[in-house]
């Protein structure tokens, strides 16, 4: 039973921006609505390091123990979805998501907040698969046609991984022992300690 | 001497409540109240057929892995 996840290789990620607009135009998400950013540690620095963020498809999603409908659910293989009939728009799950990936349309006047949006691994969600209201609602159905997520798909330098958890582990382990240098980019010492330094030095 | 020593062990075992931990699961089991959605399986291509899905998955998950494309690196 595959268990779906997405890792960014920071020693691979070129900022291009290429798996945000690869989300947009694939779900044709609307204006003010980002499924997936791009996030730059020590942006300008030498050694700087940027990472691909969207819905991280928790194990144990903390939007899911907050939503007060109940609209959230897991599917087998470990992607978190919502019902967007259900979605209340409350904002409880952005507060408690640690990646920001709660999105909330703005389209009326007086900062009305629309319902939830977010990354849905490019699986759909309730409705019919491939229907009109699946792709209005979610967007495209990638994983029903066998596909991955559009953003690992189109990105350039395969920075973005996506897919079986086991598979993704694996493949990343391979460039690291192959290029001898990479884990260390991940962890507590390039947030806050002297990740630029470190990891410039080895770059 | 021996209220001292009462005033001395209830502010001591005061005190040490503060390392317990309280439980903090939800005693109400959170369940799923939306529409039922369909098995990515389950779709035309795979008729059902799990296997073939995850077959189809697994070939593009691998094709991620350019070392191996391209017979760059062992594993």
């Amino acid at each position: 039973m595959p268990r779906m996840k997405f890792i960014c290789d920071a020693e691979r990620c070129i900022e291009c921006n290429g798996c945000v607009t690869a989300c947009k135009n694939e779900h044709e998400v609307p204006w003010g609505v980002n499924r997936r950013r791009l996030v730059t540690v020590n942006d300008g620095k030498p050694g700087e390091r940027s990472i691909s963020v969207a819905c991280m498809h928790c194990s144990d999603a903390p939007c899911m123990a907050v939503c007060p409908v109940d609209c959230f659910y897991k599917t087998e293989e470990g992607v978190v979805l919502h019902d967007k009939d259900l979605c209340i728009g409350c904002g409880y799950c952005f507060y408690a998501c640690p990646f920001g990936a709660p999105q909330f349309p703005q389209a009326g006047a007086f900062g009305l907040r629309g319902k939830m949006d977010k990354c849905t691994f490019c699986a759909g969600g309730p409705e019919e698969n491939h229907s009109k209201a699946e792709f209005a609602k979610y967007g495209r159905n990638r994983i029903a046609e066998g596909k991955l997520p559009a953003c690992a798909e189109m990105c350039s330098t395969k920075a973005l991984l996506a897919g079986d958890g086991a598979v993704i582990q694996s493949i990343y382990k391979t460039r690291v022992q192959t290029r001898k240098r990479g884990e260390e980019i991940w962890g507590w010492a390039m947030a806050y300690e002297r990740g630029d330094k470190k990891a410039g030095a080895k770059a | 001497m021996k209220r001292a020593l009462i005033a001395g062990l209830a502010t001591a075992a005061l005190i040490l409540t503060g390392c317990s931990e309280i439980d903090q699961k939800a005693k109400v089991e959170k369940v799923y109240a939306g529409k039922k959605d369909a098995r990515p399986a389950d779709d035309a291509r795979f008729g059902g057929d799990r296997k073939k899905w995850e077959a189809a998955l697994a070939e593009r998950s691998k094709g991620q892995n350019e070392y191996l494309r391209t017979g760059a690196a062992k594993s």
